[in-house]
């Protein structure tokens, strides 16, 4: 079950990854990154569960975070630069 | 009882990763970035806390259900924050074309 778990969060992230990809203007990538982040945060936390991934719960929080913390950057810089 | 909880938190990690996925999809396929934005700020916010919950049945540790409240309670706080500062953003820098009024434009024009 949680590797039926970490296979569908990994193709949620193929879907960011690919909007980030192309997404036409500035605004889409960043949305699509902070979308990013918050998969990687459901991600690391069902490998916590797995026995034998070295995991803990820690790295969830940590990622939380600076995830939280580079989307306020991000935002701070579409607001400088524009589109 | 040990493992009807391990089998309740599978179900709860898996659903909770399916809207991850939605949120994937749902960027993917719509149109504007408000749209976007709308996917890809709500549905992986209950798919964290889906999973947390999953996590903190399969785990059951005092130290790790701990932890995992207060990445559920940062995630509730910090999502709602971020994407607020993000569409503030858009919605300065960006055109993007809208169906009905633009009801932040009108209000700051008066």
């Amino acid at each position: 079950m949680i590797d039926v778990a970490l296979a569908i969060t990994s193709l949620a992230a193929v879907l960011f990854v690919a909007r980030m990809l192309r997404g036409p203007a500035l605004a889409d990538r960043v949305i699509s990154v902070d979308g990013f982040v918050s998969t990687i945060v459901i991600g690391v936390t069902v490998a916590s569960v797995r026995p034998g991934s070295g995991v803990v719960e820690s790295t969830v929080l940590v990622v939380a975070i600076s995830g939280f913390v580079g989307t306020a950057i991000l935002a701070r810089f579409i607001e400088r630069r524009g589109s | 009882m040990g493992g009807l909880l391990d089998l309740l938190g599978g179900v709860a990690l898996i659903v909770g990763a399916l809207f991850a996925l939605l949120a994937g999809i749902g960027v993917h396929k719509f149109r504007d970035p408000f749209s976007r934005m709308h996917a890809a700020a709500k549905s992986p916010t209950l798919g964290l806390v889906l999973v947390t919950i999953g996590a903190a049945l399969r785990i059951r540790t005092f130290g790790a259900i701990a932890t995992l409240t207060l990445v559920a309670i940062l995630q509730l706080l910090t999502s709602p924050v971020g994407t607020h500062l993000v569409a503030r953003a858009v919605h300065l820098r960006v055109k993007v074309p809208q169906d009905g009024v633009d009801e932040l434009e009108r209000d700051e024009a008066v």
